[in-house]
């Protein structure tokens, strides 16, 4: 060390956020800072305070956005490029071996990938089919088995379905305490299965009732859950990446489930494609008993309502909508609306112009003085795009605009825009949609 | 004293006495509205009270007028004449305009023998026209108009008859001087005995349907006779442009919910109305067939002040929402466009846009109570300070191909206050980049707030949601302050009556000006050169903008601006000026569903159509959606054209 | 008996913008408000008290600056409002916050016999919807989510029923109090807050709990006690808007293609 011809003090930089890059996550950074360095401003941003800050950068690790960055002033920066020619000069120690976190040694007892099965009342959710495609790959990745897990009432056949999509075995909880969907019945039997047989990955379909069910046996099991995945894969140590929207689907976030088991997931439904069926694949189903009893269950579903038998649609709650502006001419042409919002699962709603004329009620009329509506699917058929009706349906996820004019306004917001005779497009739409799903009856069946 | 006086004096007495307990009970109500100054500027006070009351200048203005006009007169005169007839019967010896010389005394009596006979005359009119064209509301038909006409019809008679019979008599020397009563005692048998008698019987029939009609006053509509020349001289002494400012402190009211929280000339006007129906008559709401009549409200508020007058404390009978008479409908309340055609036409002077956005602010700031649709625009405003909820960072998008500055004190002259509607709708953004054209055009030094521009607040106003407007003029002032802003351009009427009015009452002092001004007084100038052949926009209408016209009176610079940018002047819709017809928009109706009649803009767009226009121009971003639907909903839309004025000036610019 | 509604102060997600050329957040003047869907939750909490005689109470984990969001909440008509802040709160994922939550009602329901827990069905800033059930977990009280219509309360024998909204049917369901209820956007219209409450709510004070207050293990809130980490954020691919087609007179070649385009977005299973 005497020789060393100048001790150069190596300079610590400042730690500082990047500008616009923080996207106000929820202080991870300031809970990260062990030196209380970090303070959070109105807006949900750090500011670090210099004093304090021991450059120790934890906050550049977990900061999900990398905003936050370790800065050096140009002579810092010469300073370091002058210690790093030394160290070139100076032979590199061997890098420490990883060291595994002990933590994680007691989640090797978790194996499997599973794939909850939803259905309402034996009628399956297309969803847990589209699982069992992404939920195989991950098995594969894993080495380990994709399972499906049936819980119902009379839902054997769901267990051959599942073989048919790729499961290779079936926990089947059958009783007519299941019959119904209840939170509390399926939350435990759930649980208990996961407790007993511990899983690594459970997946479940990000639909009302897989949330609803999710939730609780994430928080039963103390586990973490990501909700409404766009995306799934194993990383190199094992571990499940999950990648979803947030942010109203501004930003995509890729969240991990490090250190306790399983990692579970929900995953929005049409994501996933669909894995071919092999009606001939067969699998092991294993019958389980949960210690339930109807009494214990205080939930009652006292009625079932179809949608059909509701008294009044409600644009405002509806995934799909199909809207019609006064290029639907007349109150009879809105049957062709009505035949494609049959056909996809949507309602009919309309501009003021198709209001003022009479055809359709004012319940349906979508804009600034009617409903403001955020469905998935907006179709605006015949619609300009006034302000007045834009501010209605633009934080629809998709908007679709169908409008012989291709100037007319309707179009800058548009996802998917046809320039066309709605009279003529529309019918071709239905006409094809219909096409598409017979074609895929005759596949399946 | 003869028993003859003496019966007089007890009739006079009680007589007066009750008219005085009348009128202490009724403007004793009056007294129990909130402040309002009114005293100031007294010399200014009376020249409009003598210009408006005495000079009738708004009552003429309609044809049947003229007959008001004359009933006034002679009723003034004849009071000369009444008083000295009361007098005089107190003391039928020392009182007389008899004992006058015979210059004064034949003068006086030839006018009050005029003046009865045209008074005569203007009442039989106006019995006659109740039956044959009678004004468009059912009260005109009243027992009490017609008791009202009767009365007056009485005296005239009993006034000829008492005069003739004394000129019969012999007993006047000024007969010849009265040619109706002279030409009456011609029919007479002059100088029969029992001329005397019949003469003593016309004066008491004069006497008492005089002091019957002094009673009866106070409980008709005819108080107006009482009101309507002090509320002359009470009448804002500027156009009412705005609504007085709130102080938000805890245990204040809010708006008004009952009768006695208007002012005290809130009340007083209710008294004054004549019933005349006028503003009715100009109300696109009641022309659309609208529960709201500007007329009833005013009507409502005086029945309700009378009616729970009795019942201190507890008010049985609601000022807002309740049933019949004396209660104005919550929806009526709603469907106001404040376009102010009502006050513009109020021969008296009543002030109705501030009494119904009283009434708005007590439902919004009090009872949260207003149509579904307002919900959405309140919440806009709060958070995004627009009214369609549009994130402020689009302010900037219509300006995306072009360059334009932010204002910078110093560097910049004039801020260019796009205004919401200008800013975010696709439609209205042609306006405001036409307008930049021909800012850069005329070598105007012009800026924007950018995305830090907030909206101006007018619809809050209008609306009663006098709270979150306040806090938003208050930024804005505030932000106007930090900047160095000192003169603003706007291309909306509303964002210009609302910085320029309503920020006044903040101490704000901006020189505002709308682009119709600036575009006309940079042509005069010389500054904007256009197009000696100008596009062929084909016949051209103009629309008055209600916050450009009536609010500020302009005019007259659109059309000229019109004239020289197409060569010749624009058609006239039958409604003009401050006659015009309000598109719809206004006083947040913009934010509204028309639930009851037809469609307002519908009316106007038809009425624009009947000149077979090419082109409707306006100078409203509002009244440019109104038009664009209404033109749409009339199948019109491939024919005409609607455009602001702006863009028709930028047409015309040389390349 | 009580109702605590949860509410969340978030950015308003609906302004923010992604820079095109950076891929990056622009989060600038994007304000903080109420999560629109805990606005429906206080509404129907305030309508329940009008109509059963609860009282209310809000609670909301988040930075000291969401103070701004309760004040809206009192003036709205909640009887208190508690502010859960603390730096050791931060970071959490919705297995510590439902931790922290569901210990403040744990210990309002202490004091005041707890009816029913109101949340939102799902935030717009962390969109996960598993909070509501998080919070029901921990209290082993009845879950009900969904639900776009509170049919009745009955205080007799401590039930209530609901109407939930599920995929192509609702259901009505009758449950035990205490419950949470997480409520759809569609089950009422907010209500607009009275000036005289809004002056009221200036001046009155929020409740301020920190974890000196709580006192929670601390491994179990907050960064420490999320069993998720996000690990990386990146913006999505954007679909900037695409006109199919083109030719006006292939209509049926524009459809096609439509369709076709929505299933590859996964936008429609077929
Ligand atoms: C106070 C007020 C409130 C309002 N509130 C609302 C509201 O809440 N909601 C609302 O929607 N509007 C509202 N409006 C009206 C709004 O300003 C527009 O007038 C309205 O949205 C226009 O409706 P539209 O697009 O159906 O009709 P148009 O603007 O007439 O557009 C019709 C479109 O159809 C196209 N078309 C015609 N025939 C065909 C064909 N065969 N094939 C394909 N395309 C065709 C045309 O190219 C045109 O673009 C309001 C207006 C006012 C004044
Ligand atoms: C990009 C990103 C992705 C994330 N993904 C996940 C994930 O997949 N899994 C995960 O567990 N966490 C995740 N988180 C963390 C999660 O956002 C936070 O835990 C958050 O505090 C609660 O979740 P939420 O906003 O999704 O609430 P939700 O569960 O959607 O909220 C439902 C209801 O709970 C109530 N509520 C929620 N938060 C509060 C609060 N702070 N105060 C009062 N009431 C409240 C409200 O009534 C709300 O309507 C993510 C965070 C980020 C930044
Ligand atoms: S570098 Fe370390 S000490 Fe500094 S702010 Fe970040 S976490 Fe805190
Ligand atoms: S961790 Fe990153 S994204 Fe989160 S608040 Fe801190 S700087 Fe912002
Ligand atoms: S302001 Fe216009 S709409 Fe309102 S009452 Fe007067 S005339 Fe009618
Ligand atoms: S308010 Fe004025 S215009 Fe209307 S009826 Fe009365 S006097 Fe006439």
């Amino acid at each position: 060390m005497a020789e060393e011809p100048k001790k150069i003090k190596r300079p610590r930089g400042t730690a500082r956020l990047i500008p616009g890059k923080c996207i106000a996550c929820g202080a991870r950074c300031q809970a990260e800072c062990k030196f209380d360095a970090i303070i959070m401003n109105e807006k949900g941003e750090p500011i670090i305070d210099l004093e304090k800050c021991t450059r120790c950068q934890r906050c550049l690790k977990i900061c999900p956005a990398d905003a936050i960055e370790i800065y050096y002033t140009p002579e810092e920066q010469k300073i370091l490029d002058e210690l790093a020619k030394q160290k070139a000069a100076k032979p590199t120690p061997e890098p420490e071996a990883e060291k595994e976190d002990p933590r994680l040694a007691k989640l090797k007892e978790y194996k499997g990938v599973w794939v909850f099965t939803e259905h309402t009342e034996g009628k399956p959710a297309e969803v847990s089919w589209e699982l069992l495609g992404v939920g195989a790959d991950l098995a594969k990745a894993r080495n380990v088995e994709l399972c499906s897990i049936v819980i119902g009432e009379k839902v054997e056949h769901l267990c051959a379905e599942a073989f048919a999509y790729g499961a290779s075995k079936a926990y089947l909880v059958d009783d007519p305490v299941f019959h119904y969907y209840r939170t509390e019945s399926y939350y435990k039997a759930f649980c208990y299965l996961i407790e007993k047989y511990k899983p690594e990955i459970v997946l479940v379909g990000a639909t009302g009732l897989g949330r609803d069910l999710a939730g609780a046996v994430a928080t039963n099991l103390q586990t973490g859950l990501t909700a409404d995945c766009t995306g799934l894969s194993i990383d190199d140590k094992g571990f499940l990446l999950q990648t979803r929207p947030a942010f109203g689907g501004n930003i995509m976030a890729t969240i991990l489930t490090e250190f306790t088991r399983p990692q579970m997931s929900t995953v929005r439904p049409h994501v996933m494609p669909l894995p071919t069926k092999d009606n001939s694949s067969k699998g092991a189903i294993i019958r389980e008993k949960v210690p339930l009893k109807e009494e214990d269950i205080a939930a009652k579903v006292l009625e079932i309502i179809g949608d059909e038998k509701l008294d009044s649609v409600n644009v405002a709650a509806a995934d799909i909508i199909i809207s019609g502006g006064r290029g639907m001419c007349n109150a009879e042409n809105y049957k062709i609306l009505q035949e494609l919002a049959d056909e996809l699962g949507g309602v009919v709603a309309c501009s003021r112009a198709a209001v003022e004329a009479g055809w359709m009620p004012l319940e349906r009329q979508v804009g600034q003085t009617g409903k403001t509506v955020r469905p998935k699917i907006y179709f605006a058929v015949g619609i300009s795009g006034a302000i007045q009706h834009l501010v209605g349906m633009q934080d629809s996820d998709t908007i679709i605009a169908i409008n012989r004019d291709k100037q007319a306004p309707i179009f800058e917001v548009a996802t998917f825009g046809i320039v066309g005779d709605l009279f003529q497009v529309i019918p071709a739409i239905t006409a094809y949609v219909r096409e598409r799903r017979k074609q895929k009856a005759g596949k399946a069946g | 004293m003869s028993a003859t006086v003496i019966a007089f004096i007890i009739v006079l007495v009680l007589a007066l006495a009750f008219f005085a307990y009348s009128c202490y009970r009724r403007f004793g109500l009056v007294l129990k509205g909130k402040p309002d100054n009114r005293f100031n500027s007294i010399g200014k006070r009376f020249w409009n009270m003598l210009f408006y009351a005495f000079g009738q200048r708004r009552v003429v203005k309609k044809p049947f007028g003229v007959n008001h006009f004359v009933l006034f007169w002679a009723f003034m005169i004849l009071l000369i004449s009444n008083t000295e007839f009361l007098l005089n019967g107190l003391a039928p010896d020392t009182i007389s305009f008899s004992l006058l010389p015979d210059g004064a005394y034949f003068t006086l009596a030839f006018i009050f023998d005029i003046m009865s006979v045209l008074a005569l005359i203007a009442v039989i009119l106006a019995i006659i026209r109740r039956f044959t064209f009678p004004p468009p509301y059912v009260e005109a038909k009243s027992r009490d108009a017609f008791v009202i006409l009767g009365l007056v019809a009485g005296l005239m008679i009993a006034f000829f008859g008492m005069n003739a019979c004394e000129i019969a008599a012999g007993a006047d020397r000024a007969g010849v001087w009265m040619p109706v009563a002279n030409w009456v005692a011609s029919w007479l048998p002059s100088g029969a005995a029992g001329l005397g008698t019949a003469a003593r019987v016309f004066w008491w029939i004069h006497a008492v349907i005089l002091l019957a009609f002094l009673d009866y006053l106070p409980y008709s509509k005819h108080m107006h006779i009482m009101t309507s020349i002090p509320n002359c001289f009470f009448k804002s002494l500027e156009k009412v442009k705005t609504q007085p400012r709130e102080e938000f402190k805890k245990g204040n009211t809010f708006g008004v919910g009952e009768v006695e929280s208007f002012t005290w000339k809130g009340l007083f006007d209710s008294y004054s109305c004549t019933e005349c129906g006028r503003c009715s008559d100009a109300c696109p709401a009641t022309f659309t067939g609208k529960s709201l009549q500007p007329r009833l409200v005013i009507h409502d508020i005086k029945v309700n002040l009378l009616k729970n007058a009795d019942k201190d404390g507890h008010k049985e009978l609601p000022l807002i929402g309740g049933e019949g008479e004396g209660s104005v409908k919550e929806e009526v309340i709603w469907e106001c466009t404040t376009c102010g055609a009502c006050m513009e036409v109020c021969p008296v002077f009543i002030e109705h846009v501030p009494r119904i956005v009283d009434m708005r602010r007590h439902l919004v700031e009090t009872k949260a109570r207003f149509p579904e649709e307002l919900l959405l625009l309140f919440e806009n405003m709060e958070q995004r300070s627009n009214p369609w909820g549009i994130a402020p960072a689009e302010r900037t998008k219509w300006a995306a191909d072009i360059d334009v500055q932010p204002f910078e004190a110093g560097k910049t002259e004039y801020l260019f206050y796009v205004g919401c509607a200008g800013a975010l709708d696709a439609r209205n953004r042609h306006t405001t980049l036409s307008l930049a054209k021909i800012f850069d055009k005329a070598g105007i030094s012009w800026g924007t707030l950018g995305r830090d521009e907030m909206c101006c607040g007018d619809s809050l106003r209008r609306l009663g949601n006098e709270y979150v407007f306040d806090r938003m003029a208050q930024a804005n002032i505030k932000m106007f302050a930090e900047k160095g802003v000192k003169k603003i351009i706007t291309q909306c009427p509303h964002c210009f009556s609302t910085l320029k009015n309503d920020y006044r009452q903040y101490g704000a002092e901006l020189e505002v000006v709308h682009h119709t001004e600036l575009i006309n007084q940079l042509i005069k100038e010389g500054r904007l050169k256009l197009k000696s052949t100008p596009p062929d926009l084909g016949k051209v209408v103009y629309h008055d903008s209600c916050y450009l016209g009536r609010y500020n009176g302009i005019y007259d610079a659109p059309r000229r601006v019109i004239t020289s940018a197409t060569g010749s002047a624009p058609l006239e819709m039958e409604r003009n000026r401050d006659n015009g017809f309000c598109c719809g928009a206004g006083g947040g109706r913009m934010w509204m569903e028309e639930k009851e009649g037809s469609l307002i803009n519908v009316a106007r767009v038809e009425e624009a159509l009947k000149k077979q226009p090419d082109t409707v121009c306006v100078a409203c971003p509002y009244c440019m959606t109104m038009f664009d639907d209404g033109l749409k909903d009339k199948e019109a839309s491939d024919k005409v054209r609607v455009l602001d004025l702006a863009e028709i000036v930028a047409n015309a610019l040389p390349d | 008996m009580l109702i605590v509604a949860c509410v969340k102060q978030v950015p308003d997600t609906t302004q923010v913008k992604v820079d095109p050329e950076t891929g990056t957040l622009i989060r600038e003047g994007v304000p903080f408000i109420m999560n629109p869907y805990d606005t429906h939750a206080l509404e129907e909490s305030l309508r329940l008290k009008d109509k059963y005689g609860f009282r209310v109470a809000v609670i909301s984990m988040g930075p000291p600056s969401a103070e701004v969001t309760l004040r809206k909440t009192l003036a709205l008509g909640a009887d208190e409002a508690i502010l859960l802040s603390d730096r050791v709160f931060g970071g959490a994922d919705t297995l510590a916050t439902s931790m922290v939550l569901t210990g403040a009602i744990k210990k309002l329901a202490e004091k005041e016999e707890l009816a029913i827990v109101m949340c939102g069905r799902q935030t717009i800033d962390g969109d996960t919807a598993q909070v509501g059930p998080g919070i029901a977990t921990r209290l082993g009280c009845s879950q009900l989510t969904l639900v776009d219509r509170v049919e009745e309360v009955d205080l007799k024998s401590k039930t209530l029923k609901v109407r939930r909204k599920l995929e192509g049917r609702h259901e009505v369901v009758s449950a035990p109090l205490p419950a949470m209820i997480a409520v759809l956007r569609e089950i009422n219209t907010p209500r607009y807050p009275s000036v005289p409450m809004r002056l009221e709510a200036e001046d009155s004070s929020i409740i301020l709990w920190d974890n000196k207050v709580m006192q929670m293990d601390e491994a179990t809130i907050g960064l420490k006690g999320s069993a998720t980490q996000v690990r990386k954020i990146f913006s999505p691919e954007r679909a900037k808007g695409e006109i199919l087609g083109g030719e006006i007179d292939k209509p049926e070649d524009s459809a096609r293609l439509l369709i076709t385009r929505m299933v590859e977005k996964d936008l429609l299973s077929l």
